[in-house]
């Protein structure tokens, strides 16, 4: 059994260097290629959620933490030979039609990165057919609508009705997000869920496809 | 921990926000109005020790009025250390007393106390005064501990002597303490001597301050000197203050009122500085407005800050070190006129630069303590302490770099300096609720009274102190109970 302690308080450390270093070191050592991601990267990177739940972590350095895990995971990936790294699920995002503001929704794309998702960042002002093409393309889990304005979140709904419309609300949950937005708006508009923040988008994902 | 908190910052950036009431001419007047009031008026003085030591040192004794040259009270100001280091009961330095140093804690000897579990407000007990003790050890912004009430559930005579015991055994911070006279004085002494080996380790290294309140204006009674007098004579520091009430026991104006607060002090400074030339003394104490519908000193008033902070730039003038008031209120619940005049006080009395500053526990007049109020308190300082420590403006600071590697649109939340500074350039709040609303309502839309009281429970429930050794707890109830075979034997002569 190969001893991954050092790898993941590596990670919890964020100290990308020492990631890449013992994650070769790793790999020389002839360990499994999975295990590595799974006990060693990963495991460090759950440490880190869970210390920033209770408060003893903050966002700089969970984003830090989780930019070293990925360095780790670019060594391994080549070794996988077919397999798949491991996910916890596909997540679009994007802020809607007629808003600019990307800096909380890349935030969110970065922290639900940490936590495990693939994330595919749209980008910003995407009119509703925008979303339901990348849900064809990226067949995602999850997609993630942002809005700052109270103007543009109503695009929201219309993003929820064009994908019934489309048949296609059922292969996935929308969750949304936003200063404006509260839980009696996600429920009015027909989403599955709300985050108020950045964090609790990540557990919301967990929870939804759980 | 740094010697300069403050200060350091204005050294090289002159940007730490300080403020002064008044200039280095008004500091002179007031303090020369003292002079003539002490030279000329004099003071009432009755203790006969105190008389001899005065008629000694120079002073025109007529029966018990005492006139006091300015020569010798200058002399006295200048005698008197402009510093007193302060250790906690380990040994270890925790207060410079100097400069603009400022150190916050709770106030002492209110006749009630408002339970913290059953919200009731009742006399308060020994267990009490222990709760206390654990409380201020708990929070960081507590510097030092004080007794949140007289305990009523002991020999009524020695109140002073049980409450020392209990804050000695529940905290390693230093105490601030008071006595009902010279008896109970020793008795605290020789507790305190009991936990760091001896009186002269206690003189080298105190955690201990004595404090003595005389009787405004210009009135001292022999409990109340006598005390000074004992400090200086055991080589402790001494807080000597009278409790100033504007328009009562001194003019209605703030000037004046500020004259008789130098007044009453110099008074226990020249007699300690005659007993030994370079005890320390410490200044200041409550000083605020009478309340002229209730006759009673004003604790949330906004000239309790005002005096507070013109009493400390003449402190500062005179370099004695001062003993400053805020964190208090006269509300009777947990409500927002508490956190108004608490949190005003903190802010003024932190920018003041005074030295100690006490009564972040106190409510309705001084009459009540409250440990919820410290630790909402200690929440108010932590925003004040941030605000003092101001901008820090050099090449690192600024970063120019930084902002040229993130380039336009970026962010910064990933960036190595960002993680390097973000936890000592930011304040982080531990009871000031930043949630967004639905998930403030998803854990129980609790107000800041709610998390304030569940925050104070649990800290009384869970902290403890270092625990002193099973030798030195026996010493110190050794002294306990030989003050109560003394006060048995007083009440069976009388």
């Amino acid at each position: 059994m190969y001893n991954f302690s050092d790898l993941s308080k590596a990670v919890i450390a964020g100290q990308e260097s020492k990631v890449k270093e013992l994650t070769q070191a790793a790999i020389n050592g002839g360990a499994e290629p999975l295990a590595i991601i799974n006990e060693g990267l990963i495991a460090g990177m759950n440490v880190v959620g869970a210390r920033f739940k209770s408060g003893e972590m903050f966002v700089p350095e969970v984003l830090v933490a989780a930019r070293s895990m990925g360095a780790g995971v670019a060594m391994v990936k080549p070794l996988l030979l077919g397999q798949e790294v491991p996910s916890s699920g596909k997540v679009l995002i994007g802020t809607v039609k007629g808003d600019l503001h990307d800096i909380g929704k890349n935030l969110v794309a970065l922290m639900l990165e940490s936590g495990g998702f693939d994330v595919v960042n749209l980008g910003i002002d995407l009119a509703p057919d925008k979303f339901v093409a990348a849900v064809k393309e990226y067949q995602p889990q999850v997609i993630g609508l942002s809005a700052l304005l109270t103007t543009t979140m109503l695009v929201m709904k219309d993003v929820i009705e064009l994908l019934k419309e489309e048949g296609l609300r059922d292969r996935v949950k929308v969750i949304i997000g936003g200063a404006p937005i509260s839980y009696d708006f996600s429920s009015e508009i027909g989403a599955d869920g709300f985050a108020p923040d950045a964090a609790t988008a990540v557990d919301l994902c967990r929870k939804l496809l759980a | 921990m740094p010697k300069s908190q403050y200060v350091r910052a204005s050294f090289e950036t002159c940007a730490t926000p300080q403020f002064r009431v008044l200039s280095q001419d008004q500091c002179e007047s007031i303090f020369l109005g003292a002079l003539e009031v002490l030279q000329h008026t004099g003071a009432e003085v009755n203790s006969p020790e105190a008389l001899e030591i005065y008629r000694k040192g120079g002073c025109r004794v007529d029966g018990t009025r005492v006139r006091f040259p300015s020569h010798l009270v200058e002399w006295a100001v200048r005698t008197a250390p402009s510093r007193i280091t302060m250790y906690d009961r380990n040994g270890n330095r925790s207060m410079y007393l100097e400069g603009q140093n400022v150190y916050y804690g709770p106030g002492s000897a209110n006749t009630f106390t408002l339970d913290p579990f059953t919200g009731e407000r009742r006399r308060p007990l020994k267990q009490d005064t222990a709760r206390a003790a654990i409380v201020s050890d708990a929070l960081s912004n507590m510097d030092y501990v004080e007794d949140n009430g007289a305990p009523m559930d002991v020999t009524p005579t020695l109140a002073d002597v049980h409450a020392f015991q209990a804050m000695v055994t529940n905290t390693t911070k230093p105490i601030i303490h008071w006595g009902f006279g010279i008896n109970q004085y020793q008795d605290i002494v020789d507790m305190a001597s009991a936990c760091v080996g001896g009186l002269s380790e206690l003189q080298k290294r105190p955690f201990l301050i004595l404090y003595s309140e005389s009787s405004p204006p210009l009135r001292h009674s022999s409990e109340a000197i006598d005390k000074a007098l004992f400090a200086a004579k055991k080589d402790l520091p001494c807080i000597y203050t009278p409790c100033i009430f504007s328009g009562g026991v001194a003019p209605a104006t703030m000037a004046g009122s500020l004259v008789v607060a130098v007044a009453d002090a110099l008074i226990g400074i020249v007699a300690g500085q005659l007993v030994r030339e370079g005890s320390s003394f410490i200044m200041g104490g409550p000083i605020s407005t009478m309340d002229m519908s209730s006759s009673s000193l004003a604790y949330g008033a906004p000239e309790l800050s005002l005096l507070s902070a013109g009493l400390s730039n003449v402190a500062r003038y005179m370099g004695i070190p001062m003993f400053s008031t805020a964190g208090c209120s006269d509300s009777k619940v947990i409500d927002t006129q508490l956190a108004i005049e608490a949190a005003f006080s903190i802010l003024v009395a932190g920018l003041s630069g005074a030295n100690l500053i006490h009564d972040c526990n106190l409510m309705d007049k001084g009459v009540t303590g409250s440990l919820e109020l410290t630790v909402l308190d200690d929440e108010i300082i932590g925003m004040v302490k941030r605000i003092l420590r101001g901008i820090e403006v050099n090449d690192d600071t600024l970063a120019v770099d930084v902002i040229d590697h993130v380039s336009p649109g970026g962010h910064f939340l990933g960036e190595e300096h960002t993680i390097e500074r973000f936890r000592d350039e930011f304040w982080w709040p531990t009871l000031i609720s930043r949630v967004r609303y639905d998930e403030w309502k998803l854990y129980g839309s609790k107000t800041l009274g709610q998390r304030v009281k569940e925050k104070t429970q649990e800290i009384i429930n869970e902290h403890r102190a270092e625990p002193l050794s099973q030798k030195i707890l026996d010493q110190i109830q050794a002294v306990v109970d030989r003050a109560e075979a003394r006060e048995a034997s007083l009440k069976s002569k009388k």
